[in-house]
């Protein structure tokens, strides 16, 4: 592992990976919190996404790695496309599932003060889904990471991926496992330090001490 | 009348003068929250045979009258501040910006909690979070302040205190309301007139006045007398009703 983390260029193949995985992270929660809010609140969206949504959910992750490939070649963007497809329909899932759990109360209470839709869903709906956008969060990064270490593998010339193929092929357990393990304890000790501190943040108002 | 607001649903008929305190009084069940329901929108009459309902409010000009609503339970946001539950209904009614610092502090100190705009609603007691909730609707300054048994999921100590400091409250601040409850001492001590309500069918079948002065006392024994003759008057209707 020091060989590995000695050489600076290391640093670099690490960072690939991670601006992948963080690109395709980002598209997921973006589509996922969007289209999951829309099917929350609108009957019609809901309708018509529903069985779209399940059927992406069962197709085969392998193949959507392969096919990404086929279209797009040795590129960037077929394992985030593939994250993307993959991990987008399990965030839609829980934000919609969050978006009807909401509240009826509340939310009552608003529409009796008049609370138009936009600061409806600014200060009512994405509070109270807030729980849900943080599972949805951890379960799409480790979904995401994994997904990207092997598009990495199979189509990318670069990345962590790539390394851990390259050392297969030589089988060089040894350096497969200083790649993969020292990666893995990176996604865990960056979901313990970015996402518990931020999660803390965000429910300060549960946890605050009287004065 | 000037500033008065009228209401009608099926055969019940209501009409309060501007600034008055009307309770309606009933059993559970007999639809006396639903009707606060209808009138402020969150259930429509449509569901409800052959009937409307009209406010008109004092100023004539709005074509929708500015409703308050003090629920049973106080249904803060509890992931705003104190400051922030009174600011959200401001922006809702389309209230400026720059009109907000002050009516926050004004119906905070109103209520008896100056200073707490930077606290959540989760650190205040029950009592605290219902005082922010009247501070809420106050805040807006509403043609009709509408409440639903406010007081009725408090522990009776701090439910009498908070009806003597509505009381005051509303010495001061003067709006129309609309007071449901089933807790006919609460309504002969709160109010300027009262609509008893009776279940199959619902509908109103007394109205009553009470000229008592204010501020006042709790303990006074014309409210008490009131308070049983207007018990009788509903067990008479009730029984007659079987």
């Amino acid at each position: 592992m020091i060989e590995v983390y000695g050489d600076p260029a290391s640093y670099i193949v690490v960072a690939q990976t991670l601006l992948r995985i963080f690109e395709g992270l980002v598209i997921c929660m973006i589509i996922g919190m969007v289209l999951g809010l829309l099917m929350g609140l609108e009957r019609n969206v809901e309708a018509f996404f529903d069985s779209w949504i399940m059927v992406l959910l069962t197709f085969p992750a392998i193949c959507w790695a392969f096919l990404s490939v086929l279209w797009f070649g040795f590129s960037d963007i077929g394992p985030i496309l593939t994250v993307v497809l993959i991990v987008f329909p399990f965030v839609t899932m829980n934000i919609w599932e969050g978006t009807k759990a909401v509240e009826k109360e509340l939310v009552d209470m608003a529409t009796v003060y008049k609370a138009d839709r936009f600061l409806m869903i600014r200060k009512v709906y994405i509070p109270m889904l807030m729980p849900f956008v943080f599972s949805a969060l951890r379960i799409a990064l480790s979904l995401s990471w994994k997904i990207i270490l092997v598009g990495e593998a199979f189509a990318v010339g670069s990345g962590v991926g790539q390394k851990l193929i390259y050392w297969f092929e030589d089988t060089r357990v040894d350096m497969m496992l200083a790649w993969g393990v020292s990666f893995m304890i990176f996604m865990v000790v960056i979901d313990l330090v970015v996402f518990r501190s931020w999660e803390r943040r965000t429910f300060a108002w549960r946890h605050q001490i009287a004065n | 009348m000037d500033g008065s607001e009228f209401v009608v649903l099926d055969s019940i008929s209501l009409n309060v003068d501007e600034g008055n305190f009307a309770s309606i009084v009933g059993p559970s069940g007999c639809g006396k929250s639903t009707l606060l329901n209808i009138i402020a929108g969150i259930e429509t009459h449509e569901s409800h045979e052959g009937g409307s309902i009209q406010v008109f409010p004092k100023s004539g000009a709005e074509s929708t009258p500015r409703i308050g609503y003090v629920f049973q339970n106080a249904r803060l946001l509890n992931w705003l501040t104190v400051e922030g539950n009174i600011q959200f209904v401001l922006e809702a009614q389309k209230i400026p910006r720059d009109t907000w610092d002050g009516q926050v502090a004004k119906y905070l100190e109103m209520v008896g909690l100056e200073g707490q705009e930077k606290n959540y609603p989760l650190n205040l007691s029950g009592g605290m979070q219902q005082r922010v909730a009247i501070a809420r609707a106050l805040a807006i300054e509403p043609d009709v302040l509408l409440m639903d048994e406010p007081f009725s999921h408090l522990d009776e100590i701090t439910a009498r205190k908070m009806r003597f400091d509505l009381m005051e409250i509303l010495m001061r601040a003067k709006p129309t309301i609309l007071f449901v409850t089933h807790d006919l001492g609460e309504a002969v001590f709160l109010s300027d007139q009262i609509y008893m309500m009776s279940t199959k069918p619902a509908r109103i079948f007394k109205e009553i006045s009470i000229d008592i002065p204010r501020p006042r006392q709790p303990e006074d024994p014309v409210i008490f007398d009131l308070e049983k003759d207007l018990v009788r008057e509903f067990f008479r209707v009730l029984e007659a009703q079987e």
